[in-house]
This record gives structure tokens, C-alpha cells and sequence, in this order.
């Protein structure tokens, strides 16, 4: 039994692995803390090493708990309780994160992930100011280590130990839940970077000319990270729950949409900085407060507080451990920014209203205020109750409401802004250039208003506003074509769109950004507001008109699979002949069966199906036809693919001396 | 050959029913009953709606809304009798009144404020005079002038 003893062994190496790495984090945040008053100045310098070393000794850990899945060794309660020797071996790996000791872990483990290519990322670039900013990683991931030794440990051992273990959630036995909470979390934790940035600049008066490029390059990092994993969440939400929708204002949402949206307010404020310096101060503001957010994300999920199928956690003494941390680091990173906030002041003036800056302002003013509406959705009612006992729900409905008002604003702001250019616009000039796009909108709106009547007035209003948002950025760039083709005789139409695009990566990117934005808002209201939807009895034979489409019931089967027994529907969309198979699995070791919807996409339409009980003879079927849901995946996708455009903008010092020599050589 | 025996068995289904199988369409009491769960909270659920819900309280509620439409009661009615056995929490649109109050003024409230606080800021900003800007030197005359002439040529 030389592999039993082994994998034994190893989950013992892996836990005495995380707790030295809570001594070396420990030393990573104390180092440049001590440096001074010991007069040791190398001293700080440790928290470099410290921090290679506290990422490997956690990789050491994760890698035993993985180990720990893979070879099924439930002598660790943590794999007793969330997997079992049936249990396909993509979800024994992911089965780490779907419960709330390895979730935790995956966090710190990712902390300090983030931490080492920082350690790495600066040692050359800002080595002087980098033991510090190491230093508050430091302790933010020793309050994290803290917790997850002494209150939360997925090392626990069983004894004796069990010969099966229980089962991984079965909503959770989703390719989309495998790389959901890793990106989330990257998303979530990748914020602690520009957080780290930005106290170590208050601490050391570090000049906002040297930390800005860095800080919007780590929090576009964070922010693409996160948009995935909530791009994600909703793809889970769509493929696995089964409800025909992809996002329901759930708290748990809610939790990772707050720091998205002032991670969004932050990357833009971020520029006028870039540009105009101004906004020192508020950009310090945005970067702790969207660290808080995501701590705050973390608390609300892993601390029980919201009952949700997110919320594993039932232990109060955890919540209480996660509520006093944030508080800490809120006081303590707030007292610090309100000590030492202003200690660089704006050196330009605001020329205009009508202005870039200025409308970077308001594009601010709308996601704090976006922001701050869903924080108060989601804990007035834990509020409320926590005060006066009374019990109050705060849904769907509700947040659509407010939240759809706010975000159509934003896309106009998102429309217009491209074409205002700093300093000051011309009014003329603006007029001249928002012409057609404006007309081209109020067209779109009116035919959609007319032919689709009656119709929300978000309908039109929202279609509108993307022909307008179409119109202007493709009008801006082909403006930018055109120059360039007119200063470059002979290149062709491609060729000159790709090199105005490659020259000014980090605008196109943005932009490329926006368009990503456009496609999923066409997304969100062709699903929205033209959802098909029925709920009928079938027997087998039966034809179901919806949306357009005939949907055909051939009758049902049994299916095994590895772990669970489904009974399968076969289901023929008539117009093309698809054949969609919506299941009802019941699994091993879980009581209530669960749904996996039967899904046909194409770009324009899904038809979704999905299978209840029988009633008599009969079987009870849920039928949707969601317009144009694939446009918020493509959109999604094209989002991160502007990121990575606007990202690769970023040139090293060296690479750029180089590249303007070999101009200079040419000419 | 599970797979096998389970074809021929929906074959023979489908030979067997099909005589009697047709066009289905919903039920309109159903989708009637369906609209109003929509808006009601599973009170026993993790933040489901009674429409979605497979809870035995969900199915429960969904028969007396659908016994109460059938009596010929109004959407109001039945909204306001479960509101009267749960209590508020059962809407997932919070009320206009009461405990609910403040979620629909404060962000308008909020907008107003942050708003208020740009413009403020907005203003501030662009009264304010900067030293001036100092004169070119000669040097940078130089570059600018060596940088026409490289754009010209």
C-alpha cells in the first residue's frame, strides 16, 4: 500500500506547507515594516523572497489537496465530503473549489500567485518601491491564512476513515463551474494589486506619473479576469439551472457585479489621470473601495449570511472572522487614504465641460452610483432584518427597474464620449459627427417601436442606443482610415484599418471593448424582451408551436451515466430537424433530481427545452425560444479580445528605445 | 443493451400514441398563473421564484394560485393574499410604502448626490487658474521646428 501511505503523507507535507507559508507571509508584510525603525534598510528586501517562497509552499499545499481529490484519499474530510470514487476525474479537480474550505484556499492560493508576478513584474521595474507593496499583500494574505488554518481547514483530517465519500453538488458537475470560480476569484483577488499599489503610493508619496501606468495595468488584468468570471457564472446559470435565463440578481451575482462595476468607473478614471493629471485622490478612493467590494464579495459568499446555492458555509464564527478582517483592512487602508490621500494635487484645469475629462466624470457618477444601488439592494434586506425583525426581498423586478435606467444612460455616455476629445469639443464639430449615427438611431428606435408594438420602452430605447453606439465607433474609425489613407497613397482598405487599429492598440482595444459591450446589449434585449416562453404536458408525438418554431416530442428514455441515472426526452425542433435531449438526472447520494436543459443555438435564436415530471401519461415540458442569447457570449468574447488588444499596448522602456531606433534607422 | 430496449420502447411509444398526439398549446389559466409566480418569492427557496421553484411549497402555491384564478380572482387578489399570509417578503419587487421606501428613493437620492458632487467638483476644477504656462525655450523651438520639417518632407 505504498500509494495510500504516500498520498497520506503528502496531504500532511501540504499542511504543514501552508501553515509555513503563513509564517513567511507574516514576514512578507513585517519586512518593510521593521526595516526602518531597525535601521536595516536590505531588511525590506526579504519580502521579495518571501514572497516566491510564500507561493510555492501554498502551491505545495493546493497541489496535496488536489492529489487528495484525484487519488480519492478520504482520510481528508474536505474529499469525503465533496467527492467520491464515481466522480469523473475533471470534477475530483474542480470538486477543490466547490465547497468552502478549498474555495478559500484556491483564494490565498491565487493571492499569493498574484503576489509572486508582482514580485517578479517589479523587481526591475519599481524595485524600490516593491518591498512595500509586497508587504500589504503580505498581510492580506496572512488574515486569509489565518482563517483558513484555524477556522476553516481543508486539511482536516477522518478518522476512521470512509470507504466512498458523499458527492460534488450536482449543479456544480459543469465545465462552466470548473473555470467559473478560478476567474472570479482572479478577478476578484487581481484588485488586491492596484489595492497594494495604491497604499504603498500613500505610505511612500510615490509620484502618480511612475504607479498610474501600473495600476491600470494590473486593474484592467483584475477587471478582464472578472468579467469572464461573471461571464461565466451566467453561462453556468443558462446551460445548468435550467430556468431559461442567465442572470437573477441574485446577492451572490450581485457580490461579483459590485467591484465589477467601480473596477469599471476606476479603468476609465484611471486615463483621465493618465492624460489630464487630475483625480489623484478619487482613483486612490476607487482602487481601495473596489478591493473592498471584492472582500466584501468574498464575505457575503463565503460567510453564510445569504442563503443561496452559493453560500456553503454554515459556521458563524467564520462570518465573524471574515466581517472584523474587512473592517480591519477597511479602517485601516480608509484611515490611511484619508491621513495621506491628498498628498498629490491635480495640476491641470477642466477647460471645458464639454470634454473627455469631463465625461469620464460622468461616466463615473454613473457606475458609483450603478454600484452603490445594487450594494443597497442586496443588504438592505439583511439590514432590515438584522434591525427591526422584519423581512423584506429584494428580486429581479427590482433591480431591473432601477439598474436598466442607469445602464442606458451609460451607453449613451459610452456612445458619445469616443468623439468628445480633451481639453475642450467643438460644439460644431460634435454636431457634425453625431448627425448621422443620431438619425440612424431614431431610426432603428421608431421601426422598433412601430413594428414590435406593444413594446417596454426600454425596447426601443435600448435599440436606439446601439445603433448610435455602432454608428459612432464605426465612424470614428473609418475617420482615422481615411487620414491614414490619405497620408499612406497605395494602402489597401485592410491594411490600413489594421495599422491605424495596431498604432493606437490601446484606444482600439477600449473601443473593441465597447463593441464587445453593444453586442452583449443586443443580447440582453432580444432575450429580454422577446423571450418566448411555454409550459405545457406532452405525450410523445405531440407538436408545440413557440416562438416561431415547431418543436416536436419523440418520447423518452433511460440513460446511465457515471454517476447518475437520467431519463432522457427526445425532442425535434421541426423547421431543420434538430434533435435536442433535455434530461432529468438523479444522482447517486443526492435526493432531488436535477434538469439539464436540451439546448439548439444558432446565432439568432436557442431553442431550450427542458423536462419536469410526468403527469399521467403525459410529461410536463418547459419550452423557450431566447432571441439572440449568443450575442452575449460573442459580445463577451469580443470584450476580452479588446482587453487584450488594449493590453498589448503596453511596452517595456527598452523595447520602445528599440523599436523608435529601427524608425529612426528607416528614415 | 439498455440503449437498445429503451429505442424500441420509444419507438413503439411513439406508433402507440401518435394516433391520439396532435398540436399541444398552453393553457391559458397556466401561463396566467405562471405570470403572477414570477413575482413571488418561494419563501422557503434560495431566491427563487415560485415559478421556478421545485420546492413542494412552490407547487403548493402555484395550485392556489391557479384554484384562486380559476374562481375568477384578479392578479391583485391573489398577490394580496399571500402578502397577507407571508408578509412582504414574499413580493420580489419590494412595496412603494413602508420598509420599501427607501430602496426606490435612495438612488435617486444618490444620483443627485454623486451628481451634484461631479458638477461641484466639474467646476471647481475649471475656475481655478493654473501658474502659466512658461515660454518655449529655444530649445524646444528647435525640436518643433526640426519635427515640421520631418512631417513636410
Amino acid at each position: 500500500m505504498f500509494s495510500d501511505n504516500f498520498s497520506l503523507n503528502l496531504v500532511e507535507l501540504g499542511h504543514f506547507s501552508a501553515h509555513l507559508a503563513m509564517v513567511v507571509v507574516l514576514v512578507q508584510g513585517l519586512a518593510p515594516m521593521l526595516a526602518k525603525p531597525l535601521q536595516q534598510p536590505r531588511l525590506a528586501a526579504i519580502s521579495v523572497n518571501a514572497a516566491i517562497a510564500a507561493f510555492v509552499l501554498t502551491s505545495i499545499g493546493g497541489l496535496s489537496l488536489i492529489h487528495a481529490f484525484v487519488t480519492s484519499n478520504f482520510s481528508v474530510m474536505l474529499v469525503a465530503q465533496h467527492s467520491n470514487t464515481a466522480l469523473p476525474m475533471f470534477y475530483k479537480v474542480a470538486a477543490l473549489w466547490g465547497n468552502h474550505e478549498g474555495s478559500l484556499y484556491l483564494w490565498v492560493w491565487i493571492l499569493t500567485l498574484f503576489t509572486a508576478m508582482v514580485a517578479w513584474h517589479g523587481r526591475r521595474r519599481y524595485p524600490e518601491r516593491l518591498p512595500v507593496i509586497l508587504g500589504v499583500q503580505g498581510w492580506l494574505a496572512l488574515g486569509f491564512f489565518g482563517l483558513i488554518l484555524f477556522l476553516s481547514n481543508p486539511f482536516e483530517r477522518l478518522l476512521p476513515v470512509p470507504v466512498d465519500g458523499h458527492d460534488l453538488n450536482p449543479l456544480l458537475q459543469d465545465p462552466g463551474m470548473v473555470i467559473h470560480p478560478p476567474m472570479l476569484y482572479l478577478g476578484y483577488v487581481g484588485f488586491s494589486v492596484p489595492f497594494a499599489f495604491a497604499i504603498a503610493a500613500l505610505v511612500t508619496q510615490w509620484k502618480s506619473e511612475v504607479w498610474i501606468g501600473w495600476i491600470r495595468h494590473w486593474a484592467l488584468v483584475a477587471w478582464a479576469f472578472l468579467t469572464t468570471g461573471i461571464m461565466l457564472g451566467g453561462w453556468w446559470a443558462y446551460y445548468e439551472l435550467g430556468w431559461g435565463g442567465y442572470w437573477a440578481w441574485d446577492p451572490v451575482e450581485n457580490a461579483s457585479f459590485m467591484p465589477w462595476l467601480l473596477g469599471t468607473a476606476l479603468i476609465h478614471s484611471i486615463t483621465v489621470q493618465d492624460r489630464r493629471r487630475m483625480l489623484h485622490s478619487w482613483n486612490i478612493f476607487l482602487v481601495i473601495t473596489t478591493f473592498s467590494l471584492s472582500l466584501l464579495g468574498t464575505f457575503l459568499v463565503r460567510s453564510g449570511v445569504l442563503s443561496s446555492v452559493h453560500a456553503f458555509a454554515v459556521d458563524p464564527g467564520r462570518g465573524a472572522y471574515i466581517l472584523m478582517f474587512m473592517t480591519l483592512v477597511l479602517s485601516v487602508s480608509f484611515g490611511i487614504f484619508l491621513t495621506k490621500g491628498r498628498y498629490q494635487q491635480a495640476q491641470e484645469a477642466i477647460t471645458s465641460f464639454l470634454s473627455r475629462e469631463s465625461l469620464f466624470v460622468w461616466n463615473n457618477v454613473i457606475f458609483t452610483v450603478a454600484c452603490a444601488c445594487v450594494l443597497l439592494g442586496t443588504l438592505y434586506p439583511l439590514a432590515l432584518e438584522a434591525l427591526t425583525a422584519a423581512k423584506i426581498t429584494v428580486g429581479a423586478p427590482y433591480f431591473n427597474a432601477v439598474m436598466i435606467p442607469i445602464f442606458l444612460v451609460a451607453i449613451l455616455l459610452m456612445a458619445i464620449g469616443p468623439l468628445v476629445p480633451w481639453r475642450k469639443a467643438s460644439v460644431e464639430r460634435l454636431r457634425q459627427r453625431l448627425l448621422v449615427p443620431g438619425v440612424l438611431a431614431l431610426v432603428a428606435a421608431s421601426v422598433m417601436w412601430i413594428f414590435f408594438r406593444p413594446i417596454h420602452w426600454t425596447g426601443p430605447v435600448a435599440t436606439g442606443l446601439v445603433v448610435l453606439g455602432l454608428g459612432t465607433l464605426f465612424t470614428d474609425l473609418w475617420r482615422s482610415v481615411q487620414v491614414r489613407r490619405s497620408q499612406h497613397q497605395g494602402e489597401g482598405l485592410g491594411r490600413a484599418t489594421a495599422r491605424t487599429v495596431a498604432a493606437n492598440r490601446r484606444h482600439y482595444g477600449g473601443m473593441l471593448v465597447h463593441f464587445g459591450i453593444l453586442v452583449i446589449v443586443m443580447g440582453l434585449v432580444g432575450s429580454g424582451l422577446f423571450r418566448s416562453e411555454k409550459s405545457v404536458a406532452m405525450v410523445p408525438g405531440d407538436v408545440l408551436e413557440i416562438g416561431g418554431e415547431r418543436l416536436r416530442f419523440d418520447g423518452v428514455r433511460t440513460v446511465q451515466g457515471a454517476n447518475y441515472q437520467a431519463v432522457q426526452a427526445r425532442v425535434t425542433v421541426l423547421d431543420g430537424g434538430y434533435v435536442v435531449l433535455p434530461e432529468r438526472r438523479q444522482y447517486m447520494r443526492q435526493e432531488a433530481p436535477t434538469t439539464e436543459s436540451g439546448i439548439h443555438s444558432n446565432l439568432l435564436r436557442d431553442v431550450y427545452v427542458v423536462i419536469a415530471e410526468p403527469v399521467g401519461e403525459k410529461w410536463a415540458m418547459r419550452a423557450f425560444v431566447n432571441p439572440l442569447v449568443q450575442f452575449i457570449w460573442l459580445g463577451g468574447l469580443i470584450l476580452i479580445a479588446g482587453v487584450v488588444v488594449s493590453l498589448s499596448d503596453k511596452l517595456s522602456p527598452s523595447r520602445r528605445r528599440t523599436l523608435s531606433r529601427a524608425e529612426g534607422a528607416r528614415a | 443493451m439498455p440503449k437498445f430496449s429503451a429505442m424500441v420502447l420509444s419507438a413503439v411509444l411513439l406508433c402507440g400514441l401518435s394516433a391520439w398526439a396532435g398540436d399541444v398549446t398552453e393553457d391559458p389559466v397556466e401561463r396566467q398563473m405562471l405570470d403572477i409566480a414570477k413575482d413571488l418569492r418561494c419563501a422557503v427557496c434560495q431566491n427563487e421564484p415560485v415559478s421556478d421553484s421545485k420546492s413542494d411549497l412552490a407547487t403548493d402555491m402555484r395550485a392556489i394560485i391557479r384554484e384562486k384564478l380559476e374562481a375568477g380572482e384578479s392578479r391583485e387578489q391573489i398577490v394580496a393574499y399571500f402578502v397577507e399570509r407571508y408578509g412582504n417578503y414574499v413580493l420580489l419587487k419590494p412595496p412603494y410604502q413602508g420598509t420599501g421606501t427607501v430602496l426606490w428613493v435612495m438612488p435617486l437620492l444618490m444620483l443627485v448626490a454623486v451628481g451634484g458632487f461631479a458638477f461641484v467638483y466639474l467646476r471647481s476644477r475649471s475656475r481655478r487658474t493654473l501658474p502659466a504656462t512658461p515660454e518655449l525655450s529655444e530649445e524646444d523651438k528647435a525640436r518643433i521646428r526640426a519635427a515640421r520639417e520631418e512631417v513636410d518632407s
